[in-house]
C-alpha cells in the first residue's frame, strides 16, 4: 500500500479510513522522538517498543475486524487476563489449547448474543468482560506462577537479530491483511459493517459472519494474552485490563470507524504504533504518568478531529 | 412457470395478502401493480425469500417452493432487484456486483476477473462507468443502474424488478426496456412491480392488479386501456387525477422572489418569482440542477450568489443559506427521501406533526398536547392509520408524505418546496396529495416543486420552468404546454447550444 498516490488514497478512504494524518502521525512521532531522545534511537529501545506494542498489535487487529463488521468488543482485555491465568494454572501441555478453546467460547457467546439475541455489542461484551474477569481472578487470584518454557522461548528469543515480538506482529498483520484485504470474508465483513440489511439481501449470511468476527477477535486476544504472559514470565489475572480500551483507542487513531464498514490493516498498524510511541516516548522523556494519560487523551481528540469523519452506510 | 395458489401473509393483525392465486408464464414480462399497501411488494418479497408465506403455495414449474432467504431464492433461480438500494457505499461497483459470489483464484478474490466481468455487465446497460468507483460516490440514478446490472447478471430464470425506474431518466428507462426485451426473448419470466402506467403498457405483456391484499385481475395489457387499469387499481374511476387549476389573477403578491441565484461557482444564475396561489414546477432531465436550486432555496445547500426574498405582509425578508431562518420565515421543505431527511420514523404521527408546531416556541416551554389540532389535520389530510399514536415508520408511503406535508401545514408555513411530491406514493394517495397542494395554494400558499415525473408536473403546475445545465431555459404555461414541448426544451434548450454536437 505504500507509495499509493494521494487521489487514490482519498478515494479509497471511504473504505480504508486512511487519511494523511493517520499515516503521518506515527512517522512524525518517530522522527520527533529520534531528535529529542538519544535513548529512543538505540536498537535496544526500538526492540523494546516492538515488544511493548506486540500484544496491543495482535489484540487490535482482532478488535479491528469486529469494528469493521460494525461491532465493538470490550472483552478483549479480560480474555487476555483469563488466558494468562489459564497458562500458569493448567497443565503445560494443555494451557494453550484450553486458552484457545476459551477464546472460541467467549467469541461465540458474544457473537450469538449480538446477533440472535440482539444485544448491543457494547452491553453484550461488557457483560462477558465482567464475567471473564471474574473467572480469571477466581482461577488465579494472586499474580505469579510459572510460564511453560517453550512459550517463554517463543516470546523473548531473537532470530537474525530481530526480537521474537517482531515475528508475532508480522504473522498477525499478515493474517489480518489476508483476511480483510484479500479474502471474500473480508469483502463481506466490510459489506456487513456498512449495512447488514443490504448485505443480507445480497445473499450474505450476516449472523454467521458477525459471529465469526467475534470469534476471531477473541482468538486474537488469546494470542495476545499468550505473548504477553510469556514475555512477562508470570501469570496475572488483571494483566489485560488496559487492553479493552487501548485497542479501541488504536482504532480511532488508525481511522477505523466504529460505525462499521471503514478501516484497514495499515490504519490499525499505524494507530497501534502511534499509541505505542506516545507511551514509550513520554516514558523516556520522563513525563509523569498522570500527565501522560491527559496528553494521550488530548492527542486522540486532535487526531480524530483531523480525520475525515463521514458516517457511511444507511 | 410460477403459480401462486391461495397465498396468504399477515403482519401482526394486518392482512397483507389474502388468498392470492394467479399463474405467470416464462417468456413474459408480468407487471404487478396496485396502490401502495396493496401487497405487491409483499408478494414479491415472498418470492425473494425475505419472509415465508403463512399459508398457500408458490409453485415453481409445478413444484412447491418456499425460499428461506435471498441466497436460497437465488439458488432456485430467482433474482431480485430491490426497490431500496442494496449496494454498499464502501465497496466499488465491481465488488458490489460480485458480493456474495466473488470469483476466487488461489484463495483470494480475483480482482482482475471481477473488474473485467463487471465492465461487460455495465456495458450491457449502455454504461461505461468506472467499475473501481466506490458506490458511495455515485448519483442515485447510477446506483439504480448498478443495482439492475447486479440483478440481471445472476444466472436466473425469474427476475423481479421492484420499482426499477423510480430514479432513472428517459434514456436509461429506454435501455431498461431493451434489457427487459432481451430477458423475455431468452425465455425468462420477469416480474415488473410498478405503478407507472406508461411503463406497464410499454414494457409488460400481462398485468396482475392487487388491491388491499386481494388479487383483483390478471389480464393481457393489450386488452386494457389506461383508465380501465387505473379503475382496477383503485376500485373507482379516476376521471380526474389532478385538481382544477383556478384562474390566476394577475399581480398576485410575490411569495418568493429569486434574483440571480447561483448554485455553482462560475455557473449560470436563475431568477424567477413564485406568486401566492400558484404551483410552479421545475422540469428537466435528471441532474440538470433543479434539485440544487430547490435545495439552495430551502437553505440545505449553500448557494454561491444571488438574492432570495420571502414576501410577507410585513414586507420582504431576505433568506439564504440557513434552514432554521428559512423555516422561521415560513418556507417548508419536503425532501425526496422523506424517510431519512424528513420524518422521525420511530415517533408517532402526533409527535411528528407537533415537532413542526414547536418551531416558534422557546425550548423550555412545556409541550402541551394539541390533539384536537392534530385530529382535525389528520381528518383533513385523510391520513389512514391505526391512530395518532402509530409510528410514522409503519405507514404507507402516501400516508407518510401526508404527515410530512401536515407538519408544515400545522407549522403555519405559506411556501412549500417539494422534491418528488409523490415518489413511492400509490395512485389513490397521489390524487389526494395533489388536491392538498391545490387547497394549500387556493388558501394563499405557494408551491415550488421538482419532479422527475413529467406528467405530474403537466397535470399539477400552473407554470413549468424547464431547467437545463443549471439554467432556466424556458417558462411554460402548465395548462397549455405538452410533454413534447417540455422535453424539447429540456433536451436542447438554451439557444447557443443548438449547434453543438452533444446537444
Amino acid at each position: 500500500m505504500a507509495g499509493v498516490p494521494m487521489p487514490d488514497l482519498a478515494r479509497k478512504s471511504r473504505r480504508t479510513g486512511l487519511s494523511p494524518i493517520v499515516l503521518a502521525l506515527p512517522l512524525a512521532l518517530f522522527f520527533l522522538l529520534c531528535l529529542s531522545s538519544g535513548t529512543f534511537r538505540s536498537l535496544e529501545n526500538l526492540a523494546n517498543v516492538n515488544s511493548q506494542i506486540a500484544a496491543l498489535m495482535i489484540a487490535s487487529l482482532g478488535q479491528g475486524i469486529v469494528a469493521i463488521s460494525g461491532g465493538i468488543d470490550l472483552s478483549v482485555g479480560s480474555v487476555m487476563s483469563l488466558t494468562s491465568a489459564i497458562l500458569v494454572t493448567a497443565d503445560p501441555a494443555w494451557g494453550v489449547p484450553l486458552a484457545l478453546a476459551m477464546g472460541v467460547g467467549v467469541g461465540l457467546v458474544n457473537g450469538f448474543g449480538v446477533t440472535l439475541f440482539r444485544v448491543h455489542p457494547l452491553v453484550m461484551t461488557l457483560a462477558t468482560m465482567t464475567f471473564v474477569q471474574g473467572v480469571a481472578l477466581l482461577l488465579h487470584p494472586v499474580p505469579g506462577g510459572a510460564v511453560p518454557g517453550y512459550l517463554r522461548t517463543l516470546a523473548v528469543s531473537q532470530v537474525a537479530g530481530l526480537p521474537a515480538a517482531f515475528f508475532w506482529c508480522a504473522a498477525a498483520i499478515l493474517a489480518a491483511w489476508y483476511l480483510l484485504g484479500r479474502s471474500p470474508f473480508g469483502l463481506r465483513t466490510y459489506a456487513v459493517g456498512a449495512n447488514p440489511v443490504s448485505a443480507g439481501r445480497n445473499g450474505i449470511a450476516v449472523t454467521r459472519l458477525k459471529v465469526a468476527c467475534f470469534v476471531l477477535c477473541s482468538l486474537s486476544a488469546v494470542v495476545a494474552g499468550i505473548f504477553l504472559t510469556a514475555r512477562v514470565g508470570a501469570g496475572d489475572a488483571t494483566m489485560g485490563n488496559p487492553y479493552s480500551l487501548d485497542t479501541v483507542t488504536a482504532m480511532a487513531l488508525g481511522g477505523v470507524q466504529l460505525a462499521g464498514g471503514t478501516g484497514s490493516v495499515l490504519g490499525i498498524v499505524a494507530g497501534v504504533i502511534t499509541l505505542g510511541l506516545i507511551s514509550n516516548g513520554m516514558n523516556l522523556l520522563g513525563v509523569s504518568p498522570f500527565l501522560r494519560a491527559a496528553l494521550t487523551g488530548g492527542l486522540l481528540l486532535v487526531a480524530i478531529g483531523l480525520q475525515r469523519r463521514e458516517a457511511i452506510g444507511a | 412457470m410460477i403459480s401462486f395458489d391461495k397465498v396468504t401473509k399477515r403482519f401482526g393483525s394486518n392482512l397483507a395478502l389474502c388468498d392470492v392465486s394467479f399463474d405467470c408464464d416464462a417468456g413474459t414480462v408480468h407487471a404487478i401493480t396496485g396502490e401502495n399497501g396493496a401487497g405487491k411488494s409483499t408478494l414479491m418479497n415472498l418470492l425473494a425469500g425475505l419472509f415465508p408465506a403463512d399459508s398457500g403455495e408458490i409453485r415453481l414449474r409445478g413444484k412447491p417452493v418456499s425460499p428461506e432467504n435471498p441466497a436460497d431464492a437465488r439458488r432456485l433461480g430467482i433474482s431480485t432487484i430491490f426497490q431500496e438500494l442494496t449496494l454498499l457505499p464502501n465497496l466499488t461497483i465491481a465488488e458490489n456486483l460480485f458480493l456474495g459470489r466473488e470469483p476466487i483464484r488461489r484463495g483470494t478474490v480475483d480482482r482482475a476477473a471481477m473488474r473485467e466481468q463487471a465492465r461487460s455487465m455495465m456495458a450491457r446497460l449502455g454504461s461505461s462507468m468506472d467499475v473501481d468507483a466506490y458506490c458511495g460516490d455515485l448519483s442515485v440514478a447510477d446506483l439504480h443502474l448498478v443495482e439492475i446490472a447486479k440483478g440481471v447478471s445472476v444466472d436466473a430464470d425469474i427476475f423481479i424488478f421492484d420499482e426499477p425506474t423510480a430514479a432513472l431518466n428517459a434514456p436509461e428507462v429506454e435501455k431498461l426496456g431493451e434489457l427487459l426485451a432481451t430477458l423475455k426473448a431468452a425465455g425468462k419470466l420477469v416480474f415488473y412491480v410498478s405503478h407507472r402506467l406508461e411503463e406497464i403498457f410499454r414494457f409488460c405483456d400481462r398485468v396482475s392488479v392487487l388491491k388491499d391484499g386481494l388479487h383483483v385481475e390478471t389480464r393481457a395489457t393489450q386488452a386494457l386501456t389506461r383508465d380501465e387499469l387505473v379503475s382496477l387499481m383503485v376500485g373507482r374511476v379516476l376521471s380526474k387525477f389532478f385538481p382544477a387549476r383556478p384562474a390566476r389573477p394577475d399581480g398576485a403578491p410575490v411569495a418568493l422572489s429569486v434574483d440571480d441565484l447561483q448554485v455553482r461557482d462560475g455557473g449560470p444564475t436563475v431568477s424567477f418569482d413564485l406568486r401566492r396561489g400558484e404551483i410552479v414546477g421545475l422540469a428537466g432531465l435528471e441532474g440538470q440542477g433543479q434539485r440544487n436550486i430547490i435545495r439552495a432555496l430551502s437553505g440545505l445547500e449553500p448557494s454561491v450568489g444571488g438574492k432570495v426574498m420571502k414576501g410577507s405582509e410585513a414586507g420582504p425578508t431576505p433568506l439564504g443559506g440557513d434552514v432554521v431562518k428559512t423555516v422561521l420565515a415560513g418556507v417548508g421543505f419536503v425532501p425526496e427521501d422523506r424517510k431519512t431527511e424528513g420524518l422521525y420514523l420511530p415517533l408517532s404521527i402526533n409527535e411528528n406533526i407537533t415537532l413542526g408546531m414547536l418551531r416558534r416556541l422557546p425550548v423550555w416551554q412545556m409541550v402541551r398536547g394539541r390533539h384536537h389540532v392534530i385530529a382535525g389535520l389528520m381528518r383533513r389530510l385523510n391520513i389512514r392509520s391505526a391512530g395518532a399514536r402509530q409510528a410514522v415508520g409503519e405507514l404507507s408511503g402516501g400516508n407518510q408524505q401526508k404527515v410530512m406535508i401536515g407538519r408544515w401545514l400545522a407549522a403555519g408555513i405559506d411556501v412549500l418546496l417539494l422534491e418528488e411530491p409523490t415518489r413511492g406514493v400509490d395512485v389513490g394517495a397521489k390524487a389526494e396529495i395533489y388536491g392538498l397542494l391545490r387547497e394549500f395554494t387556493n388558501g394563499g400558499g405557494a408551491v415550488l416543486t421538482v419532479s422527475s415525473e413529467l406528467l405530474e408536473l403537466l397535470g399539477l403546475c400552473d407554470r413549468i420552468l424547464v431547467v437545463r445545465r443549471n439554467e432556466i431555459v424556458a417558462e411554460l404555461d402548465g395548462a397549455q404546454t405538452s410533454e413534447e414541448e417540455v422535453m424539447r426544451h429540456a433536451l436542447v434548450g438554451g439557444a447557443e447550444d443548438g449547434g453543438r454536437a452533444d446537444a
